[in-house]
């Protein structure tokens, strides 16, 4: 069976932000495989039109008025952070900005 | 003369003024404490969709108009994918395919030449959340994620830090004066990005881009010192990289910051939690029905009045007096006059309380009084300036504010023949002077005049009744 | 133990009204029969403070046929205060601080919740099998799947938990669960049920719907879930209706569509079997049957593939560990915190999925897939709406096979696709479909009817389905 390259698994595994063990990518060396043939099955289909649907939607988007409405105490809005600190929510240094 | 051509394009952002945020209906304001201007929605909570703030397509469609851009009629949005702490989707909500305006331009002029900066397009999206870094850490406010922003892209078409200035003064007057942006640079609500290339021939060069800058000045400062180093290392027969530099405003020059990777993967796609919005020309129409008179429009209308073009400058400099100002046209009255006291008396109170002219009791009505009674002398500038307190703050009519600091005086003419002899009694020497053709002294007799009255005595009758004293 | 949540609901509905019963009866019976069935693993979390609720609304009157009935609702349908996991690891101890606009509903409704459903792990599957809590089983044989990814509101309805559930549809995750487990599951039009609140998978393909023991009780509660909300661009302002109007009417006259597709080669023929019976009994009383050519059914499942994945990749970023959910430890970057957190927090499946849709998503791919599908998908929404200019309903089996062994598709990444051939189509269109049972196979397993019909008729996908549902009992 024919598989990706090691390289290959990390790199969609990057665009991703996904972290793999030395088995997860051997595993998905195969299965991402299988995967990208299937999605390579659209490059067979010839008789299509231009045009692109992207939501089943017809309607015109509705527009909001410009009102403020509810919002969250500092306490709620970082309730379900892993990590606070004081009001802030708190993550390891963001480098490069 | 260098052999180089450089070629600079710019990226603006500015934050729109709107009560709520662009896609959820958290308050878009500045300075709210830590994470308090926000929803689920702003927060990126599971299961929450973006609705969109009609306002903000509103002031899309008016910047479009006023930077001469062509109207997108049919537009989506498009996810912009990225991970970053800053970003509560780990994906922005902008316009990709569709920006709401493409085409546009700016004119400026530079050294007495006219020229248009082209515009590419400009588009809507949604600001990151902010952050502080403490050490080892980071530390996540989201009041401003969600916060409308407008992104307008230049084509690559300024050919110097002087250019760049004058559009960029020029983008700062429009979108302030059409009430979209505060443009305030050092807080962020208007941030501009050029990047920069040089070329010896037709082709473009290796573009370098510029981030943090803190000022127009500084701006152009940072282009004309990229251009300086970059032409420099071709010289030297180094190679320049694509990368990203800030300005360092303390020592003039541009830092690196990072080298950019080979091509930015934002695996654009169509947000498919909004459907098509089209435009219809009665929305753009109400839209642009809104937007007030733009500066140069002001000029034109501002020199047909007989304002002097000092005048115009500093009242188009302080947009809410213009707009008090452009309401008391539908008054009939002394325009001249009235900018006079806008821009003297009337803006140093304003300066002094730190308010602004419609938060005050100073009426049209009152105002064109005010000035008639200027006119007809039955006030003075000195009599304006001590009354000024009060004309502002109160409801009193100019007769009660009159009557209250003792104007009543200035019109009683036995006080002034009081006065003026006892002027002429004491200044023998110069009434001889006037006698004998001295024209001063006339003026120095005045001057003693209005300094017994501390100036509170009608001018011109005060003026008649000496002359009248002298030649008896 | 007592058996009030076996008989119907207008029958449990007279009971309160006359106050035989009261709601904290029926919770306690739900909660009795879920602690006896625990082996079926349907529910990830019981709502511990149903109890309370059920004993607050014994102080009222019925107001509406739903007052005080139990429901299931699936796992990623947010429930303020109520754990949702979306039966992952990455949210298995999230509390939300809001509801869904459909639970809002239910609240208004004064329907108890009496827990959250398990399912696919992000509803990523067929056979409820990715679920981080471990498969919920089929009640007809608890060796098999109940399907995917609504397998938990298939089994607590079909094992008789709770006589009600809501479940959600992407590529058939209610239909084909309710065809496993002989339920009537429908998957209103697009923009029918509002989705804020739903855990978003594959945003212009996700719909709510409800999963039921009968087409009445089914078509009653869509009339609670539906409406125009303001918080979804995407749900659709429509005329009020009753869903229910047409239960009961004959069905002659009625013109109806099987596309050759539905029953080629690719479907077991005690299935197809039952399917033609259906169709003769249909002529019998007076509809008109054609089988018909349709094109680019076959391509649904390979475009279903792009848009679902592409759009999960995207909806999927969020859980970073940042402002909810599991955040990994020993994190010394934001790279590593991301890497980490969702390398340990999602399972193989949900993995899978969303490093292909960043791929599809990836540059140039871009185009060549993603613009690509959403060109061929206009096609098929065009095609669907071609034959539904001469008919009313498209119908055909919902599953090619009955309910499957369990394990017989974990791992096998493109099989998980397959289950839901016949029921994906009708996703890319944004069309309601509906299964409804036909009786059992030689086995004992259920086989079920998937009606298909045009944008927001779902009124008619209901006439059919009763008339069968009469027929079959």
């Amino acid at each position: 069976m024919d598989k990706l390259t090691r390289e290959e698994v990390l790199h969609v595994a990057h665009l991703a932000r996904i972290s793999l063990t030395e088995e997860e990518i051997e595993k998905f060396r195969g299965e991402l495989k299988i995967l990208m043939d299937d999605i390579d099955k659209i490059k067979e289909i010839k008789d299509f039109d231009e045009e692109m649907m992207y939501t089943p939607v017809d309607g015109n988007a509705r527009l909001r008025e410009d009102e403020i409405g509810d919002m969250l105490s500092a306490k709620d809005a970082t309730i379900n952070a892993p990590k606070k600190n004081g009001s802030f929510i708190e993550v390891p240094v963001m480098i490069n900005e | 003369m260098s052999e180089f051509t450089p070629t600079i394009g710019i990226e603006v952002h500015v934050e729109v003024k709107s009560k709520s945020k662009l896609f959820s209906n958290s308050a878009n304001s500045y300075g709210m404490a830590t994470n308090t201007s926000v929803n689920v929605i702003d927060l990126g909570y599971p299961g929450t969709l973006p609705t969109i703030n009609k306002e903000i397509i509103r002031q899309g469609i008016r910047t479009a108009h006023i930077l001469n851009c062509d109207i997108t009629r049919r537009m989506h949005f498009d996810r912009k994918n990225y991970f970053y702490p800053d970003n509560p989707k780990n994906y922005q909500i902008t316009q990709n395919r569709t920006p709401i305006g493409r085409n546009g331009y700016v004119e400026i002029e530079v050294d007495g030449t006219k020229k248009k900066i082209e515009i590419e397009e400009l588009h809507i999206e949604e600001d990151t959340c902010k952050s502080a870094h403490r050490g080892s850490v980071s530390l996540l406010d989201f009041n401003r994620a969600g916060v409308p922003l407008i992104e307008i892209v230049t084509k690559p078409c300024i050919k110097n830090g002087k250019e760049a200035m004058a559009y960029l003064t020029k983008l700062k007057e429009l979108l302030f004066y059409a009430n979209i942006s505060d443009c305030k640079m050092e807080e962020g609500s208007m941030r501009c990005e050029p990047n920069i290339s040089i070329s010896k021939d037709d082709s473009f060069g290796t573009k370098v881009e510029v981030k943090n800058v803190s000022s127009i000045h500084s701006v152009g400062l940072a282009i004309d010192y990229e251009i300086k180093r970059q032409e420099e290392m071709l010289n030297n027969g180094e190679t320049i990289k694509e990368e990203t530099r800030r300005f360092d405003d303390k020592q003039g020059k541009t830092i690196l910051m990072r080298v950019k990777e080979t091509g930015n993967d934002y695996r654009y796609f169509i947000e498919p939690d909004i459907p098509y919005l089209e435009l219809t020309d009665d929305f753009i129409n109400e839209s642009l029905n809104a937007l007030p008179l733009l500066p140069d429009e002001l000029r034109k209308k501002y020199t047909n009045l007989g304002l002097s073009s000092l005048q115009i400058e500093k009242l188009i400099n302080n947009r809410s007096l213009n707009t008090y100002f452009l309401g008391l046209l539908d008054y009939k009255t002394n325009y001249v006059t009235a900018v006079n006291l806008l821009l003297s008396d009337i803006a140093s109170y304003l300066n002094k309380h730190n308010r602004l002219i419609l938060e005050t009791k100073l009426s049209y009505e009152k105002l064109v009084k005010v000035i008639e009674s200027l006119e007809s002398k039955e006030l003075s500038n000195k009599n304006v300036k001590d009354l000024i307190d009060s004309l502002m703050e109160t409801d009193k009519s100019i007769e009660e504010l009159k009557k209250e600091f003792n104007i009543e005086n200035i019109t009683d003419d036995s006080f002034i023949k009081e006065v003026v002899t006892k002027v002429i009694e004491n200044n023998t020497d110069s009434v001889n002077d006037y006698k004998n053709g001295h024209d001063r002294a006339l003026k120095y007799l005045m001057g003693q005049v209005m300094k017994e009255t501390k100036g509170a005595v009608n001018p011109k009758k005060a003026n008649d009744i000496l002359i009248e004293a002298l030649n008896k | 133990m007592s058996k009030y949540l076996d008989l119907s609901i207008k029958e449990i509905h007279e009971l309160l009204v006359e106050k035989k019963i009261t709601p904290l009866n029926l919770v306690e019976e739900a909660l009795e029969r879920i602690e006896a069935a625990k082996d079926l693993n349907a529910f990830i979390t019981v709502n511990d403070k149903v109890r309370e609720e059920a004993s607050t609304l014994g102080e009222v009157d019925p107001d509406n046929l739903f007052f005080g009935i139990p429901i299931a609702i699936k796992d990623n349908i947010v429930t303020k205060d109520l754990k949702t996991t979306c039966a992952s690891h990455i949210l298995d101890n999230f509390i939300p601080i809001y509801d869904a606009t459909v639970v809002e509903k239910i609240k208004n409704a004064k329907m108890l919740i009496i827990g959250k459903a398990n399912m696919d792990e992000f509803a990523m599957g067929s056979t409820s099998e990715t679920s981080y809590f471990g498969a919920p089983l089929n009640p007809h044989d608890k060796k098999r799947v109940s399907g995917g990814s609504s397998g938990g509101s298939a089994s607590a309805v079909a094992g008789g938990l709770v006589p009600l559930a809501l479940g959600t549809d992407t590529g058939g995750s209610i239909r084909q669960p309710a065809s496993y487990t002989g339920l009537v599951g429908m998957k209103p039009t697009y923009g029918r049920i509002s989705r804020y609140g739903l855990v978003a998978f594959a945003s212009s393909l996700d719909q709510i719907g409800p999963m039921t023991r009968t087409v009445y009780e089914n078509a009653a509660l869509l009339n609670i879930l539906v409406g125009e909300d303001e918080k979804d661009l995407t749900s659709v302002k429509k005329e009020k209706e009753d869903f229910t109007r047409f239960i009961g009417d004959d069905i002659a006259g009625m013109k109806i569509a099987l596309p050759k597709y539905f029953v080629s080669e690719i479907v077991d023929k005690e299935i197809s079997d039952r399917i033609k019976e259906i169709i003769s009994l249909l002529r019998e009383k007076g509809a008109l049957v054609d089988i018909i050519d349709m094109k680019y059914l076959d391509t649904a499942v390979n475009l279903y593939q792009i848009i679902a994945m592409a759009e999960a990749s995207s909806n999927l970023a969020r859980f970073d560990g940042v402002r909810y959910g599991f955040r990994a430890d020993n994190i010394d970057s934001v790279d590593s915190m991301y890497a980490k957190t969702r390398g340990e927090g999602f399972g193989d499946e949900v993995k899978r999925r969303i490093m292909i849709g960043s791929y599809i998503l990836s540059g140039e791919n871009a185009k060549t897939y993603y613009d690509k599908a959403l060109k061929v998908r206009d096609d098929i929404t065009k095609e669907f709406a071609r034959i539904f200019k001469d008919y009313d309903l498209i119908i055909g089996p919902t599953t090619t096979r009955v309910a499957p062994m369990l394990g017989m598709t974990k791992d096998d990444p493109h099989k998980a696709f397959m289950d839901d051939v016949l029921v994906i189509p009708v996703n890319m269109a944004g069309l309601p479909g509906l299964n409804v049972p036909v009786g059992i196979n030689s086995e004992g397993l259920p086989i079920g009817l998937h009606i298909i019909g045009k944008s927001f008729a779902e009124a008619t996908i209901y006439r059919l389905a009763s008339f069968i549902e009469e027929v079959e009992r």
